[in-house]
């Protein structure tokens, strides 16, 4: 851009983009404040008194409601001139002088604009109501000659008003009108409208003004059809007023107030493009459910439905404001229970909510007012504190309207609360006089002099909140302690943790918390700075008092004060050049080499064994290659448990830029630096070097053998791998696939794939074998053709392959992905349907007339996935048919299932569930409490389940054993041309070889992938539902429906398929069949308990719905 | 902390210098003939750098020396900004010292070397050891160590160094020094301040502080140089009151992240110790204990706002002590320097108050301290001294958990 273009913004007085983050926002009204002129109404010049006050307190944000020329028919929030300060409050130079000071002392300031509607007296509507039908004048408003239209839309103030329109008589029409009928709504479908509001926050910005509080945002603008709220084009009017802020400001906030669920606040935020902050709603209601029942479920429950927003955006939080206690965002029953619990007098009920101050509402409970205020600074979002709050101030139901949390700041014991010297008479409003809650009690004079206060409580938590952005920044997770009353969560940002444990209940409670992920880390409660014991592996035992919360800081052991500046550098290895691997693998080298392996081998992501610790690492043997630039290594890798892995590490050495360019792109694969006479370089995983890989190529296609000291490498190349490479005299391009797998992958061009295998495993790889086996022995198309491989062969003991040429099939992304899309569309779809889906009570729907029906009414919804779902079985059964095609290889050829066979598979799956169903059993408490149910149910019927198993024995023809795929699911199928192949035949690589070339009935593949077709339905309905969560009880019989007609369409191909083949039982196929998923469900159940908890939901789904 | 706003004369200067490699900036008045002189002398040899700048204080007059072809520097000078007349020595250096870091900031000079005024003591050898690792990319500050004898510094040894060393981590003998040398990066935040919100901080540049926080690499350099600090005339409290109220004005400022530091690591050393080290004249420790004697009946009830009971029996212990017995705890002294500082952050009194009722306690510390190495050699009142820092390091806890519970309801 030139010079001359260069557009400056303005800045605010924040230096920090996001301090809105950091921010504790302070909300008061300037006319319940101070009053400087004693005429009885608060003012800037009197507010400008109490900074100092307000700097004291700690908080950071002044947030100003309305203060504009209004009739005040509704405080304010009737404006009548939008540039300008009402006279009651001083003048236009008080409010800039109280802005200038405010930011002398650091404080920004944040204003409320009702951009919504005016007051009925603001120039634009008496211009209007007088102005021509059409003219531009009068649609400043919403008009209509009949009060039908927007019908849809809800009433806001149920107590006052009866309808959204409103009769003008001067104007003979009607106006439209979200809230009282004296504050028409603006029109926002003029243009001019957002002109003129554009000029106003210009206005306000330009003076120095750092956020604006945008009023009632969900209603800009009425579509009939609609209720009126959220639309899209209110959204576009947002995003249009963002971009005219950002364009000429920096460091500036728009907060939006929409009283919504947070799925549908988040559009507010958009991508990052609309409001910089938005209130959570929902969340305050449910804070004080929680603290009533005593149970943390109201809390987690809304916090699991709050979605993620941008990074740029954060969420309002607040106990009280200066509206009442919204009960909109809670359901019928919790509404009537918050009445309950909360406003015994019928006078303190408004609208839909709660007028009542915090400590009221809490019985004045110091203890309750802090537990809450301390989750207030612990959740994630910026806390907002309602003036008089930080001193327990009371309220005066018998005030009308929201009047009675809105009286006069309590400042002393003096005349009129120290808020104003004028007659008492004179006030805006009474100050709270009752012995409880009245000045004389409760006063900040007598709080600054009361080292025990309310008010330095709440200016220590300020204090001590401001020193952890992790509280404004981090992440959340909540933990599942056994205890409900317990409200457990860890805060992490940026390499601080934050442990927050709060007691919901008036008595003690224990608890007890899985942390054994963070063993070693001390917590320090961050109060007193009190270092507690160390997380072990087992669980973490706390006590907390009545209403009691603790803030533990997770620190890392402490060191000693004295620390070495330098340690003894153990991580440079010295080396004559590039090629020198005696340097590296033998000698001092090599031991210095060991030590640093564990290290990189916990960074990789093919390394499967981060879930043990290593004792120690040895160079069981190495070869080098590519004239001595790279080298195979293999890895012995001893556990801490005893158990050994071996691993194959290609390293290579590299130097200047080529280092460089590692260094700054693949950090993670680097093992060590080195210091060579050619200068510093780095050891590095070989195969991020180009060279190496297509050497490693070469390998195979020109059958190379590699010496190395104790055993030889040799390629071997397929009858068919030239015809698969091609005429390449142009070397072939690679490049690393980086999807997370147990070993690396390296394409070559569009023409072959190489798979190096780093678990290094004694015996036939069935990958080779199966993949080599169909290519060149079957007739069977739809497998990735067989290219060669990589043998290495110690001496005295038995071959293992080192890497695998496949020929590369293009296609349209693998089954998992294409699957996750269709359901996608599926959902969107089935979300609008008019109609529930059929009941489906298990994905095993009995063939016959009845299923076929349902198959006919599901494919309206299902659509081509049943074709895509048939196509599959049918290619299964081809396979399973191929695999058992054998004739003379004793690996592959088909053996009948035994009676002891049946025995012994029946001792094994039952010996699988007996684990799975104690591992959840002692799970229990830290489930979910959405499905500790589920969990006790499966408990419950555990006897039944393995019954099911014994069938197994009594079988008499259950078809015979093959060599089969091992890890069959739909990940494991490239979607190819309205087609599949299917790839790695290598097996759950969590078994050893022997296990997975044990031949197995071909129905645990089928299983397996039924048990995928239900991952994929549940995944892609939890994603849907994560954007949508009051759709769960209506979208979960879809995905039911989804997944039993699909497992039909495939059950039903694949027997089709199958004939009359002996491979599969005739009679006993579908109670084998369940016999093999269950067992499938409950190792996902073992699965996802250790590795992934937030998936259990699945097979616990999968599980119960398994027909009785 | 205002912005340096620099004259049009300075201003014109800077855009006809454009940029330099090294800004060497001159913290004080100084005679121009004297200072080109002494720079041709210093770099008799040359420089790695050929594109130097000297900065430094007085009137506009440069355009003669920015007339001399055949000189190998460049020279500007910078307006001495006018000075409270009860301002320390300290306040103008830091006024000084901030304007060279500004200028050197403003035309990007890849390494800024900040000196005292006093330029007779300038030898090459000290430029080399503070400039050249920063140079080398080896660090981004260094500091120095001046050859103090044991009684010497005892502001910076009994206060600030271990304080400093305790809350950043980092052990620098001078967190408060006359010359250092700053890369480009550092001396770009160092010029800017503190932006944050409302910040009014320090005027005295604590350049380690930032580099501590970011965890830039630091060294220290032994320098055989003492400057002359006039502090003739002026009160002790004085003196005190802007070193200790400037680091507990830093100290807030930081708060969020020192209480994130713990323990303390040591950095590369440039240079050996200078053979001045070694000579210290006795020290009468009688009149600072009536001082602290004095204090502790006319101030007792300030410290009473200030320091926790058991502090406050120690105290009154060691008003019973004999003369020659008086020993204050290192542990005892550490925990003082803390509460004060807390109490200056809660405005617990007014400031100045706060800081003059410092000062017997400073003078009881020191008495201890040279009643107890009277007989030591100067290395074991180093030793003595870095027990002292450990003690600070061991009692940060204290400090930490006082800081974010301030309740004046403890032990």
């Amino acid at each position: 851009m030139p010079e001359s273009q260069v557009i400056v913004r303005k800045p605010g007085s924040a230096f920090d983009p996001l301090w809105f983050k950091d921010a504790i926002i302070y909300e008061l009204h300037v006319k319940a404040f101070a009053d400087s002129n004693n005429d009885g109404m608060g003012d800037f010049p009197g507010l400008m008194g109490k900074l100092d006050y307000l700097q004291e307190l700690g908080v950071t944000c002044l947030w100003l409601l309305p203060f504009f020329p209004s009739p005040l028919r509704d405080d304010g929030y009737d404006i009548a001139d939008y540039m300008n300060v009402h006279p009651n409050y001083g003048t236009l130079e008080d409010f800039k002088a109280f802005l200038n000071a405010a930011h002398d002392r650091g404080l920004q300031v944040m204003i409320e604009l009702v951009i919504n509607h005016t007051s009925d007296q603001h120039p634009w509507f008496q211009r209007a109501r007088l102005a021509a039908p059409g003219s531009p004048e009068r649609d400043f408003y919403v008009w209509s000659d009949t009060d039908e239209k927007y019908k849809d839309a809800r009433i806001i103030f149920t107590d006052t008003e009866k309808s959204n329109w409103t009769w003008d008589a001067d104007a003979k029409a009607y106006y439209w009108h979200r809230f009282f009928s004296h504050q028409p709504d603006l029109n926002y479908d003029n243009p001019l409208v957002l002109e003129e509001i554009l000029k106003v926050m210009r206005y306000w910005l330009d003076m120095g003004v750092d956020g604006l509080r945008i009023d009632a945002i969900p209603y800009l603008v009425e579509r009939d059809g609609t209720n009126c709220e959220n639309l899209p084009e209110t959204h576009a009017v947002i995003k249009a007023m963002r971009a005219a802020i950002d364009e000429s400001y920096a460091n500036r906030m728009v907060l939006a107030e929409a009283n919504q669920w947070p799925t549908d606040v988040r559009p507010y935020f958009g991508d990052g493009d609309e409001c910089h902050m938005a209130f959570h709603f929902p969340l305050m209601p449910r804070i004080y459910m929680a603290l009533r029942q005593e149970d943390r479920l109201p809390i987690t429950d809304i916090m699991a439905q709050t979605p993620d927003i941008p990074d740029n955006c954060q969420w309002g939080l607040f106990l009280r404001n200066h509206d009442e206690l919204t009960l909109e965002m809670v359901t019928d029953d919790e509404r009537d229970y918050m009445y309950l619990a909360y406003s015994a007098d019928p006078r303190m009920r408004i609208n839909i909510g709660i007028r009542r101050r915090l400590a009221p509402l809490l019985d004045n409970n110091r203890r309750r007012i802090e537990l809450l205020n301390s989750l207030l600074f612990s959740f994630p979002g910026t806390p907002i504190l309602y003036y008089g709050d930080e001193i327990g101030m009371g309220d005066n139901i018998y005030l009308g309207d929201r009047n009675g949390v809105r009286t006069p700041m309590q400042w002393s014991q003096d005349r009129n609360a120290g808020f104003s010297r004028s007659n008492p008479a004179r006030l805006y409003s009474p100050v709270i006089m009752d012995p409880v809650w009245g000045y004389e009690a409760i006063n900040v004079e007598g709080q600054q002099s009361d080292p025990s206060s309310l008010l330095n409580w709440m200016r220590n938590m300020i204090a001590l909140r401001k020193l952890f952005q992790v509280f404004g920044r981090g992440t959340l997770k909540f933990l599942n302690p056994a205890n409900r009353k317990v409200l457990a969560y860890i805060r992490h940002y940026d390499g601080e943790q934050v442990l927050c444990v709060a007691n919901l209940s008036r008595f003690a409670q224990p608890v007890q918390l899985d942390l054994s992920s963070l063993e070693g880390m001390v917590p320090v409660e961050m109060l007193g700075y009190v270092e507690f014991p160390a997380i072990t592996k087992q669980e973490y035992p706390l006590t907390l008092g009545p209403y009691g919360f603790l803030w533990l800081e997770l620190q890392p052991p402490r060191e000693p004060v004295d620390v070495q500046l330098e340690s003894e550098d153990n991580h440079t290895l010295q080396v004559a050049g590039a090629s020198d691997w005696q340097s590296v693998l033998s000698g001092e080298g090599v031991e210095k080499l060991e030590t640093i392996l564990p290290d990189f081998l916990q960074r990789q992501r093919w390394f499967g064994g981060k879930s043990h610790k290593i004792q120690s690492t040895r160079i069981a043997d190495w070869g080098s290659f590519e004239n001595d630039r790279s080298a195979f290594a293999y890895v012995d890798v001893k556990y801490e448990s005893g158990e050994t892995e071996t691993y194959l590490l290609p390293l290579s050495l590299s130097f200047h830029d080529e280092a460089a360019a590692l260094l700054a792109s693949a950090q993670n694969a680097i093992v060590c630096n080195v210091f060579s006479p050619e200068g510093t370089g780095i050891l590095h995983d070989g195969l991020l070097r180009d060279d190496t890989t297509l050497e490693i190529l070469r390998i195979i296609e020109d059958g190379v053998e590699i010496r190395t000291h104790e055993g030889v490498i040799q390629g071997q190349p397929s009858s068919g791998q030239a015809t698969m490479t091609g005429n390449h005299k142009q070397p072939l391009t690679p490049r690393r696939s980086h999807a997370e797998q147990s070993n690396s992958s390296i394409f070559f061009g569009d023409r072959l794939i190489l798979k190096v295998f780093r678990r290094q495993q004694s015996g036939e790889n069935p990958d080779v074998e199966i993949g080599r086996f169909l290519t060149e022995k079957t007739n069977f198309k739809q497998v990735a053709p067989f290219g060669g491989f990589i043998a290495y062969q110690p001496k005295g003991e038995e071959a293992s392959a080192l890497a695998l040429l496949q020929g590369l099939v293009g296609n349209e992304g693998d089954g998992w992905q294409w699957t996750l899309e269709e359901l996608d569309r599926y959902y969107e779809n089935c979300s609008s349907a008019q109609l529930p889906p059929p009941e489906v009570r298990s994905p095993l729907l009995a063939e016959g007339p009845e299923t076929a029906t349902l198959l006919e009414k599901a494919s309206e919804h299902v659509g081509l996935y049943l074709e895509a779902a048939s196509m599959l079985g049918k290619r299964t059964a081809e396979m399973h048919r191929a695999l058992a095609s054998a004739k003379d290889d004793a690996a592959f050829l088909p053996e009948r299932m035994t009676t002891e066979d049946l025995v012994a598979l029946c001792n094994d799956l039952t010996e699988h569930a007996n684990v799975a169903f104690d591992t959840l059993k002692s799970n229990l408490s830290h489930l979910p409490d959405d499905q500790v149910e589920m969990a006790g149910l499966i408990l419950g019927r555990r006897r039944i389940l393995i019954e099911r198993f014994r069938k197994l024995a009594d079988m008499e023809a259950a078809g015979k054993k093959i060599r089969v795929h091992g890890d069959y699911h739909l990940g494991q199928v490239l979607r190819v041309k309205g087609d599949f192949v299917i790839l790695d035949f290598e097996g759950e690589p969590a078994r050893s070889l022997q296990q997975r070339r044990t031949k197995q009935s071909p129905l645990k593949d089928v299983a397996g992938m039924l048990r995928s077709f239900s991952y994929a339905a549940f995944a892609a309905l939890n994603k849907h539902i994560a954007r949508r969560p009051q759709e769960r009880q209506q979208m979960e019989p879809w995905a039911r429906l989804w997944e039993a007609t699909v497992t039909s369409a495939f059950k039903q191909a694949y027997r089709k398929t199958m004939g009359n083949s002996q491979i599969v039982p005739a009679q006993a196929f579908d109670s084998m069949l369940e016999i093999y998923i269950l067992d499938k469900a409950l190792y996902e159940l073992m699965y996802e308990l250790n590795n992934r908890p937030g998936w259990i939901r699945i097979p616990l789904t999968g599980i119960l719905s398994l027909p009785l | 902390m205002a912005k340096i706003e620099f004259p049009e004369s300075t201003r014109k200067r800077l855009e006809q210098i454009g940029s330099a490699d090294l800004l060497i900036g001159i913290t004080g008045a100084v005679s121009a003939d004297e200072l080109r002189a002494k720079m041709g002398a210093v770099f008799v040899n040359g420089s790695s750098f050929s594109n130097i700048v000297v900065a430094f204080a007085g009137a506009d007059g440069v355009e003669d020396f920015a007339g001399d072809t055949d000189s190998p520097f460049r020279y500007i000078t910078y307006p001495l900004l006018s000075q409270d007349p009860d301002s320390v020595p300290w306040g103008e250096m830091g006024i000084s010292q901030r304007s060279v870091l500004a200028l050197a900031s403003s035309i990007g000079a890849q390494v800024c070397l900040v000196l005292h005024a006093d330029i007779a003591a300038l030898q090459a050898q000290s430029i080399a050891l503070l400039a050249q690792p920063v140079i080398e990319n080896k660090c981004e500050l260094v500091t120095p160590i001046y050859p103090f004898g044991k009684y010497e510094g005892l502001i910076n040894s009994g206060i600030l160094s271990p304080l400093v060393r305790a809350l950043y981590g980092k052990r620098i003998r001078q967190p408060l020094p006359f010359d250092f040398s700053v890369s480009t990066r550092i001396c770009s935040r160092l010029s800017q301040g503190d932006q944050r919100n409302g910040y009014t901080g320090p005027s005295l540049v604590w350049p380690a502080t930032i580099p501590a926080i970011e965890s830039a690499p630091i060294s220290q350099a032994y320098l055989d140089v003492q400057h002359p600090v006039h502090t003739d005339g002026l009160e002790l409290s004085t003196v005190l009151a802007q070193l200790a109220g400037s680091v507990f004005l830093e100290m807030e400022t930081h708060a969020a992240h020192w209480q994130r530091v713990r323990g303390s690591q040591p950095t590369p050393l440039w240079g050996t110790p200078a053979k001045s080290f070694m000579h210290s004249e006795p020290v009468d420790a009688r009149p600072m204990i009536d001082s602290f004697l004095l204090g502790s009946r006319n101030l007792d009830e300030v410290w009473r706002f200030v320091l926790p009971p058991e502090t406050l029996l120690e105290l009154k212990r060691l008003t019973r002590l004999a003369p020659e017995q008086f020993r204050m705890p290192d542990t005892l002294w550490a925990r003082i320097v803390y509460d004060f500082a807390l109490a200056h952050r809660l405005r617990t009194i007014s400031r100045t108050h706060l800081l003059g009722a410092f000062t017997p306690l400073y003078l009881g510390w020191v008495a201890s301290y040279v009643q107890e190495v009277a007989a030591a050699s100067p290395t074991a009142a180093e030793q003595r001294l870095e027990q002292l820092a450990r003690a600070y390091e061991e009692n940060k806890p204290y400090l930490v958990s006082r800081w974010r519970w301030p309740d004046r309801f403890n032990p």
